[in-house]
């Protein structure tokens, strides 16, 4: 397999009045180039330190715990610039990632800082710009965009650097439900299109639907890694660590438990609805 | 019933920078009842924000105005810090505002501002977090070694403590785990039943608001375009995509079903309202 990212052993804890703190506990993941994978974990599973741990921003702090960026340790303090080159950050709050008062500055400020010529940076974040759909917007200033658009040019500023992997903190937490199909649908193409590698984190269970592998983080561990349907068909486990099941799931998962004879591995709209008419008789749409 | 929040044509643009459309409201006029939980949907910058900043007195009317209990908030703009007791705002992500060293004094602060002391304030603070499930071992702990569903909690509590007859929530449960939005949720439910407090709350999420709101208001453009039961609002989901909204997921779910069978009801909104529906359906007859 070709592993982009490869975790061993890493544990990450930091001392709070005088106590020692775990918050990643021993943990071993690798993440396979050009795949899509979704990070689930409670608030303070250890989710947004895992993904800080795999662009070097945070570095393990057990002795023998190493990450691995396309070969290069994180702990090599001299690849640090080449690291965050190959994988970019996206954070939950598109206004505390946007630096510059017109869209297009801003979107440049990654690839002038990566010392390209004035025009090589221009056609970086012109080529990022349309790639998330907000070319139109490149001369406007970004507080006066929605959270949604918000988003998307942040993206494009990580893009304009041609990562080959990109990491999403939560990225649509704050943003409205057509803001969130947006930014959605921008991350599944960078993948399905150019091969981008993607973690994506977060707490909406739907979008873990699009992924091809769920990894399922409590109090810093791995307790389940697995595609979304095996994942979201162990209802069991992800209450147990706190997370639901999406609705459409559950809704399958409660007809059975009423005595329906009924599949539960759906997750879409579409399935959900296809299994039901399936157990109910009716005709499929 | 007598209404306790009434809001007359109230209309707002923000002056100076004549490119800030976005988030102004025009003529907006609703009244809410006494005890009523309304939830106010909207895509972003439809000015939901805007529009709550005015309940409480934070924003002043350009035009209009906004009643609380049949008086005018702006009647005697001294007496404006008094309606921001009575009616009490939850910011979006209000844990970044937690600051006091432990979660009692940060409890306390907003009490404490009112001008209680002593056993008063101290009662008051226990009696909001009997209310809403903060155990008192957490009273002597730092609110920064909360989890962050804790954290959340306690920056509510601070707010309810100062028992506002209206409690308004802008985003409460953005950013949650699935537990932290339950409780978050029941916390909300247990103050309004306890104090029958009225209840306004902005969210983006369909499914909460399904099964928490009476009713809805729907702003768009900065207008008011429905204002109606949940029930009613979430009938209209072609309107509500049209504005960049949507209906809960398991009423999608129905109205796939709906497309090849028509006699499938699509006007059901809640996960257990489905539940006994499908079920009720599978038993037997569709009518049911």
């Amino acid at each position: 397999m070709d592993n982009l990212i490869e975790i061993k052993n890493v544990s990450f804890s930091f001392d709070a009045e005088g106590e020692k703190r775990d918050i990643i506990k021993n943990l071993n993941l690798n993440i396979e180039r050009s795949s899509f994978t979704v990070i689930l974990g409670h608030n303070g599973s250890g989710k947004s330190t895992l993904a800080k741990l795999m662009n070097g921003l945070y570095k393990p702090t057990n002795a023998d715990g190493s990450v691995l960026v396309d070969g290069i340790d994180t702990k090599d303090e001299t690849s640090e610039i080449e690291i965050r080159r190959k994988v970019g950050m996206v954070f939950q709050n598109p206004d505390n990632q946007l630096v510059a008062s017109i869209v297009e500055d801003d979107v440049a400020f990654g690839p002038e800082n990566l010392g390209l010529t004035p025009e090589k940076s221009r056609e970086r974040v012109d080529e990022a710009l349309k790639a998330v759909g907000m070319y139109e917007f490149r001369k406007s200033t970004p507080h006066h965009l929605s959270g949604g658009q918000k988003q998307r040019i942040a993206i494009a500023g990580i893009i304009a650097m041609r990562p080959e992997c990109l990491i999403l903190d939560e990225p649509t937490a704050m943003l409205d439900p057509k803001g969130r199909a947006e930014v959605m649908s921008i991350i599944t193409r960078f993948n399905r299109e150019n091969g981008m590698t993607i973690v994506l984190i977060t707490h909406f269970m739907e979008e873990a639907e699009l992924a091809d592998r769920v990894v399922l983080l409590s109090d810093g561990e791995i307790i389940s890694d697995g595609t979304p349907k095996e994942i979201f068909s162990d209802i069991k486990t992800l209450k147990s660590t706190g997370l639901d099941v999406p609705q459409t799931t559950e809704l399958l998962y409660q007809l059975k438990k009423n005595g329906i004879d009924i599949d539960t591995d759906a997750i879409s709209v579409k399935e959900t609805a296809a299994r039901i008419s399936a157990a109910l008789h009716l005709e499929e749409s | 019933m007598a209404s306790i929040i009434e809001v007359k044509n109230l209309s707002y643009t923000y002056d100076g920078d004549a490119q800030i459309v976005k988030d102004a409201i025009h003529d907006i006029s609703f009244s809410i009842e006494k005890g009523e939980i309304v939830g106010i949907i909207g895509h972003t910058g439809s000015g939901k924000s805007t529009l709550i900043q005015h309940l409480n007195g934070l924003l002043k009317p350009a035009s209009g105005e906004v009643l609380l209990n049949g008086k005018n908030i702006w009647d005697d703009p001294k007496n404006i810090k008094d309606i921001r007791f009575k009616v009490g705002l939850v910011f979006q992500y209000p844990e970044y505002q937690l600051f006091e060293e432990t979660v009692f004094a940060d409890i306390a602060f907003g009490p404490k501002n009112m001008g209680l002391t002593g056993d008063e304030l101290k009662n008051r603070v226990e009696s909001i977090c009997d209310t809403v499930g903060i155990k008192r071992e957490y009273f002597d702990k730092s609110p920064f070694d909360l989890s962050g569903g804790e954290k959340r909690r306690v920056a509510i509590a601070g707010v309810m403590a100062m028992k506002p007859e209206v409690l308004i929530l802008d985003e409460p449960i953005a950013g949650l785990d699935p537990k932290g939005r339950h409780e978050v949720s029941a916390m909300v439910k247990n103050y309004r039943e306890k104090f029958g407090a009225t209840v306004i709350i902005v969210s983006h999420n369909m499914e909460d608001m399904a099964s928490l709101a009476d009713k809805l208001i729907v702003l768009s453009g900065g207008k008011l375009v429905m204002y109606d039961t949940a029930y009613n609002v979430f009938s209209k989901g072609d309107m509500l995509s049209e504005i960049g909204l949507s209906v809960p997921v398991v009423t999608k779910v129905l109205k796939l079903i709906n497309e090849k069978n028509n006699d499938i009801r699509t006007d059901i909104f809640t996960l257990k309202d489905a539940v006994e529906y499908l079920c009720a359906l599978s038993a037997g007859g569709k009518n049911a």
